[in-house]
């Protein structure tokens, strides 16, 4: 008995597939829920532009393959109060105003480099809120971004179990 | 619905005239325990393996090991919201903050399972399931010696403990080596060195402190801390289903490989396997029925969390092991013509000398050089310096002392500015920072008879018991004690080259280490405390009070296993004197 209990601690410690509740398990990027549900589908189109700006595609997925347009849509419905969303409700009409005044195109219509030359004018911004804006959606694109299966274990070492504590070891 | 039940007190006798003889015999134990935490998983073990049939309540919900840590093999990816809590669940919990993160949400208690009334701002956290807070502790276990026992008497204060290492030592060897605990033999006559596992190393900037520590001072010491991990399983540990602790540090999720010690990977099972114990989740703890004819306890009153029925239970011995708190709650519940002021409470000091650790002091710096050098793996432990403040003699303007827990650590990071590819090169390619340290205060209490525990005398929680009143307050000598420790770290730590040296106050409230002790203190006169030297109430004595509630004092070491060593040793004592018949 205790040896087949061994055994499948062995087999959870290898992360394999393992017998979970429902609830603890139906968790993944596609399956969201709140999508669409609290922006309007314009916003949220702006949205999703800038947070692919912000961590593109390349020869290497980029925040928008990796689905943290979905996650940053989530974490504002469900962890954020509602003057925060509507503060980026408004960032988001100031980001196409600002489109419009500059370029005389829509965010959706600018190069890579003027969507990147605008957002980036909004971490100096005098205006506290859009500043705010910004910095949350650039926060919460850099968690999702670098908390995906994909970054973590493609480029920053994961892993659950290492099995060791080394306290002191050369470079 | 649970607000129809009627709670009123109970006519004991005519009340107990009235139940068939069948229902009590079904209801009939050898013994209760009161809880299934971190002593009471212990005296489950003890009293089953001695052949006793015996009864473990516990009020929360079953926790069964591996099944039941729904979040243990979790990848940070999986989880919704990456940790953090929606804000329509955090809402639930009201002001309660303790695990709310999705990883441990499950550990979590509402507000409305047990309301109390903070006299003194007080942080009590629970941990309301099978296995209570052994599944949630730092896993910390540092052994008492005599100049903590004997502390009382040489310094004055609280009464005299009625045990010595001596009586206890051998209690800590069985405890050490079932549980497993990994150190080093350190020597120290006031670390007192036990059964250890081999020690997780201390890392290159812990070890720096440490050898300038040894070049700086004769009184004080780094040490590797002692804990509850298996770093080389034995056969002992085996046999439980446990296996080698693999540095995963996703201990407060529950460990699905018994890496760490916990009642529910540990103890409990070893009282199931004996055939002996019936474990009863949902059950909370209303009183401690006393048999006036008999003079003795009789049973426990359990109100059934789920449906509202009060039912009694029987038992020759009743162990008391429900979280300090609670164990002075239920005794100051438990009422009778006898003991009209809470069970045993012939002294008046129930609930009185209610103590805890301050854990106000932290302090971190920043490290310079050890460039080429990093860790690997995860550490599930921390450097330790034993209590170094008045130990063979009292020398300073405060009594007593304190223990410090040191942890460095290199971490690697990324350069979060700019836009676009730059930035997300930077965030595939972290570099490795500086090296940093922190370290934090564990200091004792002296406990004095204004930090207490009562009962409110009309405000009740749903199932009917009264709240608790918690009245504990720092004293001017935690606050010189705090100075003290801000001053002493921040000159060890010039000493060590360390630079932007940050050592404050907290002032973190009374109850935040989670270390509660008292109230129900040992000592060898029935006057001025509640417990003999075998954790028995003086005047019921088939009744032991074994956790936290029991400490006279509260030393500066992690208490958990001091708790288990006293349990054990008085589970032991309890069935001795049932087969002596002198209970």
């Amino acid at each position: 008995m205790h040896r087949r209990k061994s055994i499948q601690n062995i087999a959870l410690l290898a992360g394999g597939l393992i017998a979970l509740p429902n609830w603890a398990k139906a968790w993944s990027l596609d399956s969201l829920p709140m999508v669409g549900k609290l922006l309007n589908p314009a916003a949220e189109n702006t949205l999703a532009l800038i947070i692919e700006t912000i961590i593109p595609e390349s020869d290497t997925k980029g925040a928008k393959s990796l689905g943290v347009p979905a996650f940053v849509n989530t974490m504002l419905a469900d962890c954020y109060e509602r003057k925060v969303v509507e503060n980026v409700e408004k960032g988001l009409a100031v980001v196409e105003k600002l489109a419009i005044e500059r370029y005389q195109q829509s965010f959706a219509n600018l190069t890579t480099s003027q969507k990147e030359q605008l957002l980036l004018s909004l971490e100096k911004e005098t205006d506290s809120n859009l500043k705010d804006f910004y910095s949350l959606i650039k926060n919460l694109t850099i968690q999702g971004f670098t908390s995906s299966e994909y970054v973590q274990t493609t480029f920053l070492k994961y892993e659950m179990a290492p099995g060791h504590y080394y306290g002191c070891v050369s470079i | 619905m649970l607000n129809n039940f009627m709670f009123q007190r109970f006519n004991f006798s005519t009340e107990m005239a009235n139940i068939s003889i069948d229902a009590i015999k079904k209801n009939t134990y050898d013994a209760i325990v009161i809880g299934s935490g971190i002593s009471g998983g212990w005296a489950a073990k003890e009293l089953c393996e001695n052949g006793l049939k015996t009864l473990v309540l516990e009020r929360g919900r079953d926790v069964k090991h591996i099944e039941d840590y729904p979040t243990a093999n979790k990848h940070p990816w999986e989880f919704e919201h990456r940790g953090q809590v929606p804000l329509a669940v955090r809402e639930a919990y009201g002001s309660i903050r303790s695990f709310m993160r999705e990883e441990t949400l499950h550990w979590a208690i509402k507000p409305d399972e047990q309301p109390f009334v903070q006299e003194k701002p007080f942080s009590w956290t629970r941990g309301y399931h099978v296995g209570g807070k052994s599944l949630l502790w730092a896993r910390q276990t540092q052994r008492w010696s005599d100049f903590d026992f004997e502390g009382p008497a040489r310094d004055g204060y609280a009464v005299d403990w009625p045990i010595r290492y001596a009586d206890i030592a051998p209690w800590y060897s069985h405890v050490e080596k079932f549980a497993g605990i990994s150190g080093n033999k350190d020597g120290l006559p006031h670390l007192p060195d036990g059964e250890f596992l081999p020690p997780i190393e201390l890392n290159c900037v812990e070890q720096h402190l440490q050898g300038v520590l040894a070049q700086n001072y004769t009184d004080r010491q780094l040490i590797q801390g002692r804990c509850a991990h298996l770093t080389s399983p034995q056969a002992v540990h085996l046999q439980q289903g446990r296996g080698k602790c693999q540095h995963r540090n996703l201990c407060n999720r529950g460990c699905p490989l018994g890496g760490y010690f916990s009642a529910n990977a540990s103890t409990l099972p070893a009282a199931a396997k004996t055939g002996k114990m019936t474990l009863r989740p949902h059950s909370v703890v209303h009183s401690i029925i006393f048999d006036v004819k008999k003079d003795k306890a009789s049973g426990v009153r359990v109100v059934d969390a789920n449906t509202g029925e009060m039912i009694e239970y029987f038992a020759k011995i009743i162990f008391v092991n429900a979280g300090a708190v609670n164990s002075n709650l239920i005794l100051l519940n438990s009422l009778s013509t006898r003991f009209p002021t809470g069970l045993g409470n012939e002294s008046g000091l129930l609930g009185k000398y209610f103590a805890c650790h301050n854990y106000r002091g932290k302090a971190s710096a920043q490290v310079e050089g050890f460039q080429d050098k990093t860790t690997s793996g995860k550490n599930p432990s921390n450097g330790y310096i034993p209590r170094f403040r008045n130990v063979q003699k009292q020398e300073m303007d405060f009594l007593r002392g304190y223990s410090i827990g040191v942890g460095a650590g290199r971490w690697s990071g990324s350069n979060r500015e700019g836009i676009g590819e730059d930035l997300k090169n930077q965030l595939l390619h972290p570099a490795l920072g500086n090296w940093g340290i922190s370290a934090w205060m564990q200091g004792e209490t002296v406990p004095i008879e204004s930090n207490h525990l009562r009962l409110h005398t009309e405000l009740k929680d749903k199932y009917g018991i009264p709240q608790l009143i918690t009245s504990v307050a720092w004293t001017e000598n935690d606050d010189k004690m705090v100075k003290d420790f801000q001053e002493q770290v921040e000159e060890m730590f010039t000493k060590a080259g360390f630079k932007n040296i940050n050592a404050n106050d907290s002032h973190s409230n009374p109850g935040s280490d989670i270390h509660e002790m008292g109230g129900v203190r040992m000592g060898k006169d029935p006057k001025t405390s509640l417990l003999n030297e075998w954790n028995q109430l003086h005047s019921c004595k088939n009744v032991f009070v074994s956790d936290g509630a029991c400490m006279t004092s509260t030393g500066t070491q992690n208490p958990s296993l001091t708790y288990m060593a006293i349990t054990a040793r008085a589970a032991n004592y309890a069935v001795s004197a049932l087969k002596k018949r002198i209970l």
